[in-house]
């Protein structure tokens, strides 16, 4: 410290502090600078699962234990004495609605009666197909609801899908030879995924479609950023952000919640993907001016900052420009 | 200070020119000296006057490239997202400075981040003239003049969101066309006369467009500089202390200590509107898309100064929407749409009149009320504070009740009681607060201040010892106006005859008024500063003391 308030009155003082500002600002924003291309995490566009490598009998097994209770074991569903609904009726859903509520994380409910939140998934991908078999051969009743579109991009391969057990090897070395083997199996899939993903989002070349479709049926419940918004009698609509392409594909055709449902036959399959490529396009958009978006939140928060941070700071100078030294207080 | 010195040769040429011809030397040095009061509160208003230039600076700007038209085109410029879409040649433009011209995008920023600390510097700043009793004779043309301009920039901002031609921008005007169809008879006449025919037309942008930049503006600036003026000719309210009357002023004078003082703090301004543009996004115009009639999207509110008319439509229930004969008034906007501006900016308005009318004061006053010496005024003051806050705070309840998990429908019943319970909380607990604080003042001026250190007597007692305040602080809290009314007084004549005036219902209201305004206060009297026993403290003398 002694050594920097001797030479606080160096001539050269000045031009140091310069350029130490100078250095500070630019190395500020060479780090806070935003980035075009912010990987993003999702997954694999798979094509239906063949016939041999699912377990209908599985299926039966998860369904039993972790849908029945409030779905019944034949999917019928079931209500109170009084009529109160307990769970809904599964059996012209479609497989579209349960791979959306269970991969979104919000089947099984903790609780029926409330609107529940975007959650992890409870199961593994694979008890997720074999349930979906299942429901396909039993509960489904002839083809109605909506198919799972599987030619939409899910969620990315997740690490440890591909993970391998110590204890199923004998040595050491055979070991290792498997996690660089899983590693790259996972690398791969990525790189997959990554592709498809970017060919079903630049596949859609109409803007104006998907914006015009998106900002006329969804924007007033989930907002035009996607962030989601508040609906009457308690319930809201969640933000579509997290959400796969596949996700907001099988929202729209089958419905969940209060949302209604936008079949294929209204919204066409190269429709939903002008509209899914537009809110992903837009999520992937940077913000203007920096690092501080505000969550798109938009006036609310706009307003919030102008007052908290931009007067407060304005006010703050004021009172130091005229401050004085007073008698006593 | 150092011995005088002439001003170099150069300098002193070219003042004597200027002197020769327009003989400014002398009206110059009276002006150059005119004295500012030394307090942050003095430079509310001077937030507001920068922030004002900042917009006209950047607004010339951003007019160089901005088309108001609503002519469809198809955008091919070089944000690539919306390449192919169709839009008004408006918000493509408003692309093009966002994109194509250097730094459009950071001006447009300040611009708008500078017109929220327009309109929230203006509110302060008539918080602290309202508070302080600044509006009273002789300043209500000026207090007038302010609410002016409020109003008018207010609208001007309005008119400013609107123009981009975005998707919020478009949703605000068509609130605007609601609440103008709202008024009866006239209602659609207007509507269809702004708008050159149904919502949206092809005018409306245009006519925006030319009150955003050439009348409001116009209008703003003429009413700034009145306000100005007669601010210099009026000078400024000051603080009670010592050598603060209402004949002299105190403070420093304008040249050079408090140019130099208010060319700093206009840059400051400056530097937090362009350090908000750099750093935080605002209205995001490029995200939002075009508006076109079928669009809409949730949480989307106005900008921050129209929030609490957002909130009293939001919150207004529909119950007494009448339709005599088949034709509808719809009272659920009349009322919180236009009702509710009314009465903001008429109470306004109407105040320092009304208070002249309560209080019979016609004497002019220069020095400040402290807030706490006018307890009715400033809980009157903080239960408009409150119920404008609910209101603001309603406009935004789908945020509230997205981010904080509440449900919709509560939010609004929880809105809808606190505008009746949270004003009338507001008053009593603030009048409560300004009375215990004059007690508190009562109670310096006669014991002094604490000191903080603790004194063991000889019988073991602990006190605190009390120290005598500075003169200043005497001067200020013996300034204190006792609130009082000449109605009140006017009880009988000389010749022991009741005033008619007495009788009739607006004299009985009046002096009801009048006694509901000065009926609490603390009275000093008989207090001499520092009576009180602060050096020698005993059991006796402080519980006497006390009461």
């Amino acid at each position: 410290m002694k050594w920097i308030t001797a030479r606080r009155r160096h001539p050269l003082a000045g031009y140091v502090v310069v350029i130490l500002a100078l250095a500070l600002f630019g190395v500020g924003y060479a780090a806070l600078a935003p980035t075009t291309d912010q990987a993003q995490a999702q997954t694999l566009a798979a094509d239906a699962p063949s016939p041999e490598d699912v377990d209908v009998a599985e299926g039966r097994k998860i369904f039993d234990q972790t849908c029945a209770t409030c779905h019944n074991y034949d999917g019928s569903g079931m209500r109170t004495e009084d009529g109160r609904v307990i769970g809904p009726d599964l059996r012209e859903v479609g497989p579209a609605a349960v791979d959306f509520q269970v991969s979104t994380g919000r089947m099984p409910s903790a609780n029926p009666d409330a609107q529940m939140p975007r959650k992890p998934m409870a199961m593994s991908e694979e008890d997720l197909v074999n349930l979906i078999a299942y429901y396909n051969a039993e509960i489904r009743e002839g083809r109605s609801g909506a198919d799972i579109p599987y030619d939409v991009p899910d969620t990315a391969p997740q690490r440890d899908e591909f993970s391998v057990n110590r204890a199923d090897f004998d040595s050491e070395e055979e070991y290792h030879e498997a996690v660089e083997e899983a590693e790259a199996e996972y690398e791969a899939a990525l790189e997959e995924y990554e592709a498809e993903y970017e060919a079903y989002i630049a596949g859609a070349e109409d803007t104006e479609m998907g914006m015009k479709l998106y900002l006329t049926n969804c924007a007033h419940c989930h907002s035009w950023s996607g962030g989601g918004g508040a609906l009457t009698d308690g319930r809201w609509a969640p933000e579509i952000r997290d959400a796969s392409p596949r996700e907001i594909y099988e929202a729209m055709v089958s419905g969940p919640g209060a949302m209604p449902m936008f079949a294929d036959t209204v919204i066409e399959p190269d429709e939903k993907q002008e509209l899914i490529s537009y809110v992903k396009t837009l999520q992937d958009e940077p913000n203007a001016g920096g690092v501080f978006d505000l969550a798109r939140v938009g006036q609310v928060a706009e307003g919030f900052i102008s007052w908290t941070i931009g007067l407060a700071l304005i006010i703050a100078c004021a009172i130091w420009i005229t401050a004085k030294q007073r008698a006593h207080d | 200070m150092s011995k005088t010195t002439q001003a170099p040769k150069a300098l002193r040429g070219v003042g004597n020119f200027i002197d020769d011809r327009f003989h400014l030397a002398k009206t110059g040095e009276k002006n150059l000296r005119k004295v500012f009061p030394n307090h942050w509160s003095f430079m509310l208003g001077e937030i507001a006057l920068y922030s004002f230039i900042i917009l006209l600076v950047t607004g010339v700007f951003l007019t160089l490239w901005f088309k108001p038209s609503m002519a469809e085109i198809v955008y091919d410029g070089s944000y690539e997202r919306l390449q192919g879409v169709e839009m008004s040649e408006a918000y493509a433009s408003t692309l093009y400075i966002d994109f194509d011209v250097r730094g459009g995008f950071l001006v447009r920023q300040i611009h708008h981040w500078a017109a929220l600390i327009f309109v929230a510097s203006l509110v302060v700043h008539m918080l602290r003239v309202f508070f302080t009793g600044a509006f009273r004779k002789p300043r209500e043309i000026n207090w007038l003049i302010g609410v002016g301009i409020f109003t008018i920039a207010i609208v001007e901002g309005l008119f400013g969101y609107s123009l981009p031609d975005d998707l919020p921008s478009g949703m605000g005007v068509r609130i605007l066309q609601g609440v103008i169809m709202a008024l009866p008879l006239v209602g659609t006449y207007i509507s269809m006369f702004l708008f050159g025919g149904e919502f949206p037309g092809d005018v409306i942008i245009t006519r925006l467009y030319m009150l955003h930049i050439l009348l409001l503006p116009a209008l703003l600036l003429a009413l700034i500089v009145a306000h100005f003026m007669i601010l210099w000719h009026q000078k400024h309210t000051q603080y009670p202390g010592t050598g603060k009357t209402n004949k002299t002023v105190v403070g420093t004078p304008m040249f050079p200590g408090f140019a130099v003082k208010a060319g700093g703090f206009f840059f400051f301004t400056f530097a937090v509107s362009a350090g908000l543009a750099g750093f935080v996004q605002v209205n995001p115009i490029h995200l939002f898309g075009p508006f076109t009639p079928t669009s809409i999207t949730s949480g989307l509110q106005p900008d921050w100064y129209m929030g609490f008319l957002e909130g009293s439509l939001r919150i207004f229930p529909n119950t007494f929407d009448l339709s005599p004969f088949g034709y509808a008034i719809p009272t659920a906007v009349l009322v919180p749409g236009l009702g509710v501006m009314g009465l903001l900016f008429g109470g306004l308005a109407v105040w320092p009149f009304l208070e002249a009318w309560i209080t019979g004061d016609r004497r002019a006053h220069n020095v400040a009320d402290r807030p706490r010496n006018a307890p009715v005024r400033t809980a009157l003051g903080v239960a408009g504070v409150t119920a404008y806050g609910v209101m603001w705070l309603a406009g935004s309840n789908d945020i509230l009740s997205e981010t904080f998990s509440i449900d919709l429908y509560l939010t609004t019943y929880i809105f809808r009681a606190s505008i009746i319970v949270g004003p009338i909380i507001a008053f009593i607990v603030t009048k409560r607060i300004c009375l215990g604080l004059q007690r508190r003042d009562r109670d310096t001026l006669e014991h002094g201040y604490e000191s903080g250190v603790i004194q063991q007597l000889p019988s073991g007692e602990f006190i605190e010892v009390h120290k005598e305040s500075s003169q200043d602080t005497v001067d200020a809290l013996l300034s204190k106006p006792t609130i009082t009314s000449t109605v009140l007084e006017e009880e009988v004549d000389d010749k022991g005859v009741e005033s008619p005036h007495k009788r009739k219902p607006m004299g009985r209201l009046r002096r009801a008024l009048a006694h509901w305004y000065t009926k609490d206060n603390v009275s000093f009297e008989g207090v001499e500063p520092h009576s009180g026993h602060h050096l020698h403290h005993s059991a006796e003398e402080k519980e006497s003391a006390v009461h």
